[in-house]
């Protein structure tokens, strides 16, 4: 017998307790666990990595102050993209599959960051961090402004208009159907509070640094960068990705910011106010909002009376129509006018 | 104008355990500077006479050590808050950059004490065994010349062999804990010197499944902490990424060719 075959027994120091056994990270799924955590890293980088990648660059068109034209153009076109539930669903697949293992991941180390303060220490220990960060703000970013969730009546936008929009609006006011709203929807959701603005600004830092930096840790991992050289080269890339990646999302946060809302066309101006409820905060030039509105006759549909806040019925003036009512519904309110506003 | 003197003597601060799963206590000792003190030097000291600043006669305190000259790795240990070897750590170096005259030491936490500095690394051993850091001869019989070593490789593993299983990289690392099962660097850049060995390399496959199961290579974090305490200054990260690139090529032959 050589010791090649051998399989050698475990030894253990004379007098020592028994080596007790140890959790595996890999736990229940061991026997596949090489083949999990390379798809772990692949799921990050492949579907989750290139969405970000279009999405951002999408967003960052908010930046041109064009009303919105080029990022409505550019939003019509994901949203032409033939078969986009099965996109949506191999996304989640795959945010799902990653973020599950990642948690499971996470706690199986214990960052030591307060002893050994080295950078690369510091990354292991953000990577970890900004996953978590990461997957709050992506299920909040997304059931807000996708689902239509009102989380705890902080913010209720809808992320696109149509399909999204308020149900009977296109049926009461035909002069409405197809306004292009994704510009100041969007805009409206970053602008309607610091603390939202504040939550995608931390959100979006912490995606990024998770992408690029898991695209450094990646190409160790698979044996890519197999030199302190090469894995120094590949890390000032990691670093331009990231860069590029702010700047778009810093050309998205300017622009949504800095969304001009009384430079919109009146229609516009009638479906944001129908599609957000109270929206009139976010016009600086409430005459020319009057006066817009007024010019295809929507002022008395949509913006409370002089005394609302006197009589307290501004809340049930705002002019949405609850989504949960049908289309039915809706309609019978078209055939009575301006009853439709309640 | 007189310079400030220095202090004749000044303090350690040990963490002391009686045995296995006992709980942990600190102790603080006066010691008296000597020239060229290093840390096996103070707990010399400290053995000869230990009584604590608060003058209790105390058990002396155990700890482990061999060779004395930093290529052994049995005298590891946690001083100011930092892995590394006590017989190189010396008292002035340590001072200088301690703020109050004081020395903190304390056993390796990332492997079970055994009494006060004394930890058992059997873990890394152990470790070495999954992986099969051997080469496969085992002196029987005549199995004539070995096959031909390239200067660049023998270079390459050089670097590798200076490894003394001290435990500076698993201490350091946060991926590599008491209670998880993976391998750490230190068995990892084993399993890569011992498959780039011509003769080392008839176990490759066998290193390779035991790198891609649980606790392997893949678990690695990427923390870089290894690479920059170790002592022997081994290209721990290098080798970590070198062996996952084995492993990518093993896997996908698998993949395709199905052993």
């Amino acid at each position: 017998m050589t010791a090649a075959t051998t399989s050698a027994p475990v030894t253990t120091r004379p007098g020592a307790p028994k080596p007790k056994t140890r959790t595996s990270v890999a736990g229940p799924l061991s026997q596949h666990h090489f083949v999990l955590r390379r798809l772990h890293s692949l799921s990050g980088i492949v579907p989750v990595g290139l969405f970000v990648i279009g999405h951002l660059f999408t967003n960052a068109q908010m930046i041109w102050q064009d009303n919105g034209e080029t990022f409505q153009h550019e939003v019509e076109f994901i949203h032409s993209i033939p078969a986009l539930l099965f996109i949506e669903i191999a996304l989640w697949s795959a945010i799902a599959f990653h973020a599950g293992l990642g948690l499971y991941y996470t706690f199986s180390g214990k960052g030591n960051v307060a002893a050994y303060s080295y950078g690369d220490n510091i990354r292991y220990s953000l990577q970890r961090w900004t996953g978590v960060i990461a997957l709050v703000f992506i299920f909040f970013h997304i059931a807000t402004l996708r689902w239509r969730w009102d989380i705890l009546g902080l913010w209720d936008t809808p992320f696109y208009y149509k399909g999204y929009s308020v149900p009977g609006m296109e049926e009461q006011f035909p002069a409405l159907a197809n306004v292009p709203l994704s510009a100041p929807l969007t805009a409206y959701a970053l602008q309607y509070s610091v603390w939202v603005a504040l939550l995608y600004l931390v959100g979006v830092v912490a995606v990024v640094f998770h992408w690029s930096n898991g695209l450094w840790t990646a190409a160790i991992s698979w044996g890519l960068t197999i030199s302190t050289g090469a894995m120094k080269k590949w890390g000032y890339v990691c670093i331009g990705l990231f860069v590029a990646l702010m700047v778009f999302f810093g050309a998205a946060f300017v622009g949504s910011l800095r969304y001009d809302f009384d430079a919109m066309t009146p229609q516009q101006k009638a479906a944001t106010l129908f599609t957000v409820g109270d929206g009139q905060w976010a016009f600086d030039d409430k005459e020319r909002l009057e006066t817009d509105l007024a010019s295809i006759g929507m002022e008395a549909v949509l913006l409370p009376p002089e005394d609302a806040d006197e009589t307290g019925a501004a809340g049930d003036e705002r002019p949405i129509v609850e989504p949960s009512e049908t289309p039915g519904v809706a309609d019978d309110a078209a055939d009575h006018g301006g009853d439709a506003a309640h | 104008m007189i310079a400030p003197a220095t202090p004749k003597t000044f303090k350690v601060r040990i963490k002391r355990q009686d045995g296995r799963d006992q709980p942990a206590y600190w102790q603080e000792f006066e010691v008296e500077r000597r020239p060229s003190q290093n840390i096996i030097a103070v707990l010399q000291q400290i053995a000869a006479n230990p009584v604590t600043t608060a003058g209790e006669q105390v058990e002396p305190v155990v700890w482990d050590s061999g060779c004395l000259e930093e290529v052994c790795g049995s005298c590891t240990m946690v001083i100011n808050g930092h892995v590394r070897q006590s017989c190189s750590a010396l008292v002035p170096d340590l001072l200088e950059d301690a703020d109050d005259n004081t020395i903190t030491v304390e056993p390796m936490t990332k492997f079970p004490v055994v009494r006060d500095l004394f930890v058992d690394r059997q873990r890394m051993f152990d470790n070495l065994v999954k992986v099969k850091a051997w080469v496969p001869i085992d002196g029987t019989h005549d199995l004539g010349e070995g096959p031909k070593e390239s200067p660049e490789k023998q270079q390459e593993r050089y670097a590798i062999s200076r490894c003394m299983t001290c435990g500076c990289c698993l201490e350091a690392c946060p991926q590599f804990t008491l209670d998880n099962d993976f391998l750490g660097a230190q068995a990892i850049a084993q399993a890569y010197y011992f498959n780039e060995h011509e003769t080392g390399k008839k176990l490759k496959g066998e290193r390779l499944e035991a790198l891609a199961g649980p606790g392997g290579v893949a678990d690695c974090g990427n923390a870089q902490n290894c690479v920059k305490v170790c002592p022997k200054e081994i290209p721990l990260t290098e080798a970590i990424a070198k062996a996952g690139r084995q492993l990518t090529v093993h896997a996908v032959k698998k993949f395709f060719t199905g052993k």
